[in-house]
């Protein structure tokens, strides 16, 4: 199973970005190259520009956590080449010591925005330069924490009554959209029992 | 309709050895009252997840809901008797189907269509609901993951029997269920009883 | 078709170009539109969609600011059906997770379930039989037409026609009949196992699937009769919701959402499974990418897809359909009850698991809404320590803001539903 022979780009990658490769290895087939943090934004950007390599497509970014609580989070980019046909798994380790954040790669593909704020909801990892880095699946302010780190029980921290309650007194408005119906810059405008629901609620007016 | 000799007797065929003249009407006004209100029931769709595909496919050709009076399916919520809910509730859309539910005005009743509607089914996990009836009164639980159309409809139709039992005299029917100091509309101890696990889940989740 | 119906096509139709292909009304009015909204630019308004309404396809909610009737901005909302399916799938078996995707994408979901079970059989290094391969690909196939029919019933729905929905549901329940009488399911099938399938097709299943097959290219003809040609449609999904190739590809939009775009990326012709690469078939490629050619790709993908099953049905080999492989397999009963080995077998399995081996995973089908993938990272125990599905309309409905701007409000509902979304997928 380890036996196939790893992508060329492995090869490339570590010829021209030296110390920046942490590691290569071929799992099931696919390649998987692990390379410093600090520079993920850049040899993304390598991969995708350089014609030789045309990684092109985003097929996913996704997180890691194992259940060996001393390694390393990984943030997984999975790319693939249109015109080459080509498959690469691009890996960051994120020690939990130091602050969870790598740099977004939004600027390179639109489609990455979802999918990164989907990691940091669910990972709690922050992804420096993200236009608009918010929990998406999870709402604003939900207190429990990062559902998919290793930490988190399956059933939640609070008991099944407590989540019930603090579901129900999140009115739908509060849960997230009040900024972005730009209700922020016409709140003085607003009538007065608008104002105070909003206040309430945890609003702009609040803030 | 069941027509029961004595409660009511209606100018017809049905009728005809009970009464000489076909322009008059005998009946407890309850029956009436709820004859007509289980034979048009006006479902307000509440459709989150896979349970949803199977009320479609009850709604369409082949099993069509309109046998039941019910194909006039609202999607607003104050012209509507019956809350059909069908589909896994998470915390994240709680507070929107208690206000649909708070919306619909009375008379009103709630059906669960399918397991995660009615406890969760097998979703025991952080983000969802174990059961809608921690958040509103619920008056008939179809079980299956999804029911067939055949069991959504007989859900619909012990809704009517249901509803054919009730008395417009009894004052506490139609009570609005107001939430207490908490925000809560059950007890804490009574919500935690019944997110209970049960059955296999048990097993399945806590082994690991 | 009866003369009749062709008569009133004539009327409504803008004629048909030498393949029989619908010529393409030009346009104008959107541009005018859009072009006048600024002199009565005052305020903008705000409403909000969703998360229950009946046009959003499941409980996604849109906030959308409106210039007069035209889209500036939309701001969809999602995660109001999360319910933790890949927390799930790290306290569960690799066998136990299947039950799982039948729920995420749950109007096909017999390739969710081959989807997991083909990314389960990559990680363990499982090599499945003949039969069990085209039996697969005969599930992704008629997932593949279930789900475009919801779809195409749905969309006609969003946009003022009901009849599509009742037509395209009569098929749609042959499949399920096809399906209970397989596995006993409608809707949830479960139908792979790791190693192969949890049952193989009763007596006659495939006469019974031929015959159905024969049905179905007559509902497609009507489907398209009623709208291929309709002024009304024409009017409402021409040049709406138009997404370059090179916008496409950087949106990682994937499925017919990405082919309606001009790019011929298939999972299935470009990372070939299941000896997809030994079937004759096309891939359909729009070159407007606009909601008129998603229909139109879709349209024509049920239309191979008969074309593939055909294929399949064919070739279809007599055997075993699961694997020989005694970690994965469970003997047959009547051996687990007289043999020790077997038994030991059975119970090892059903207490314990398959474990896989360190290492990890990706594979992906081409799922009837865009790249299905499945990410399993292993660390040698029965349970993933991470299973992740990369959800094709999830990555699609990132694109509606930036395919509905500009457009009128009522044309945003046709762009929603041009993405054929699932909630069930999207929130996980
Ligand atoms: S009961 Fe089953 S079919 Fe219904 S919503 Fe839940 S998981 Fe889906």
């Amino acid at each position: 199973m380890n036996g196939a022979s790893p992508n060329p780009s492995a090869a490339a990658l570590q010829a021209r970005f030296g110390g920046a490769i942490v590691g290569a290895s071929v799992s099931c087939g696919d390649t998987i190259v692990v390379v410093a943090r600090e520079r993920a934004h850049e040899i993304l950007r390598w991969l995708k520009e350089t014609p030789g390599e045309a990684y092109d497509y985003l097929v996913d970014v996704t997180a890691v956590e194992y259940r060996d609580r001393e390694r390393p989070l990984e943030v997984v980019y999975q790319l693939w080449s249109l015109p080459r046909r080509v498959f690469l798994r691009l890996k960051v380790e994120l020690p939990k010591q130091e602050p969870l954040a790598v740099d977004s790669v939004v600027d390179l593909w639109r489609g990455a925005d979802w999918l990164e704020r989907e990691v940091y909801d669910m990972f709690g990892i922050a992804f420096r330069g993200h236009p608009d880095l918010r929990r998406i699946l999870m709402w604003d302010g939900y207190a429990e924490g990062h559902p998919l780190r290793k930490d988190f029980p399956l059933r939640g921290r609070f008991s099944r009554a407590e989540q019930v309650r603090q579901a129900l007194t999140k009115t739908p408005e509060a849960h997230h959209s009040v900024e972005e119906l730009a209700v922020a810059e016409a709140f003085q405008q607003l009538s007065n029992d608008a104002r105070q629901k909003l206040e309430r609620a945890g609003g702009p007016g609040g803030a | 309709m069941d027509v029961k000799p004595g409660a009511v007797a209606a100018g017809g065929d049905a009728a005809a050895g009970l009464i000489s003249s076909p322009n008059w009407i005998t009946s407890r006004l309850d029956d009436l009252v709820n004859w007509s209100r289980a034979n048009s029931l006006w479902p307000m769709p509440f459709f989150p997840a896979c349970c949803a595909i199977e009320f479609m496919a009850t709604a369409a050709s082949r099993y069509d809901i309109s046998r039941f009076g019910m194909e006039r399916l609202g999607y607003t919520p104050r012209q509507a008797d019956v809350l059909i809910c069908a589909g896994r509730v998470p915390f994240k859309l709680a507070p929107m189907l208690r206000r649909i539910w708070d919306q619909m005005p009375q008379p009103k009743w709630c059906i669960s269509v399918g397991a995660c509607a009615s406890s969760g089914g097998i979703f025991d996990t952080y983000a969802m609901v174990q059961g809608i009836d921690a958040i509103i009164p619920v008056d008939v639980y179809i079980p299956g993951c999804p029911p067939r159309p055949e069991g959504i409809l007989y859900g619909i139709m012990l809704l009517q029997k249901k509803i054919k039992g009730e008395s417009i005299l009894d004052p506490t029917l139609r009570v609005e269920q107001l939430p207490d100091e908490r925000g809560m509309f059950l007890r804490p101890a009574a919500v935690d009883e019944l997110s209970e696990p049960f059955g296999n889940s048990v097993h399945q989740t806590r082994s690991a | 078709m009866g003369e009749k119906r062709t008569l009133e096509l004539e009327l409504a139709t803008p004629g048909v170009d030498a393949e029989g292909r619908p010529i393409r009304v030009p346009l104008g009015v959107a541009e005018g539109r859009r072009a006048a909204a600024p002199d009565l630019r005052s305020e903008l308004m705000l409403i909000n969609i969703g998360p229950q309404h009946p046009a959003t396809h499941g409980v996604l909610r849109l906030v959308v600011e409106l210039d007069g009737e035209v889209v500036s901005r939309v701001i969809p909302h999602i995660g109001y059906l999360h319910s933790g399916f890949e927390k799930l799938g790290e306290y569960r078996h690799y066998n136990q997770i299947i039950p799982l995707t039948d729920r995420t994408d749950y109007l096909a979901a017999p390739s969710n379930n081959v989807a997991l079970a083909l990314a389960a059989e990559k990680l363990m290094g499982i090599t499945i039989t003949p039969r069990c391969t085209v039996l697969r690909v005969i599930a992704c196939e008629m997932s593949r037409i279930m789900s475009h029919l919801v779809w195409a019933g749905t969309t006609a729905i969003d946009l003022g026609a009901f009849t599509v929905f009742l037509w395209a549901w009569q098929p749609r329940e042959g499949i399920y009949d096809l399906l209970e009488e397989w596995c006993g399911a409608r809707l949830t099938t479960s139908l792979t196992r790791v190693g192969g399938m949890m049952a193989d097709v009763p007596e006659g299943w495939t006469a019974r699937l031929r015959t159905w097959l024969q049905g179905l290219p007559k509902t497609l003809d009507e489907v398209d009769t009623m709208l291929a040609r309709n002024g009304i449609w024409l009017g409402r999904t021409q040049d709406i919701g138009v997404v370059s190739a090179e916008e496409a590809v950087n949106r990682s939009l994937s499925g017919p959402m990405l082919r309606a775009s001009g790019v011929a990326y298939d999972v299935r012709k470009d990372r070939p499974y299941l000896g997809y690469e030994t079937y004759d078939f096309e891939v359909p490629i729009g070159e407007h990418g606009d909601v008129y050619d998603r229909y139109l790709v879709r349209m024509e993908e049920m239309r191979q897809s008969v074309k593939i099953l055909h294929q399949a049905l064919d070739r279809l080999p007599e055997g075993p359909v699961n694997a020989e492989d005694p970690r994965v397999i469970l003997p047959p009963k009547h051996r687990a009850m007289s043999d020790m080995e077997a038994m030991i077998y059975h119970f090892k399995q059903v207490m314990e698991g398959v474990s896989a081996p360190v290492g990890e995973a990706y594979m992906a089908v081409e799922s009837p809404k865009g790249e299905l993938g499945n990410y399993f990272v292993s660390d040698g125990t029965a349970k993933p320590v991470r299973w992740r599905i990369r959800p094709p309309s999830f990555i699609n409905l990132q694109a509606l803001p930036f395919m509905a701007q500009g457009h009128l409000l009522s044309d945003l509902i046709a762009i929603n539903a041009s993405v054929d979304i699932v909630m069930g997928e999207i929130d996980r």
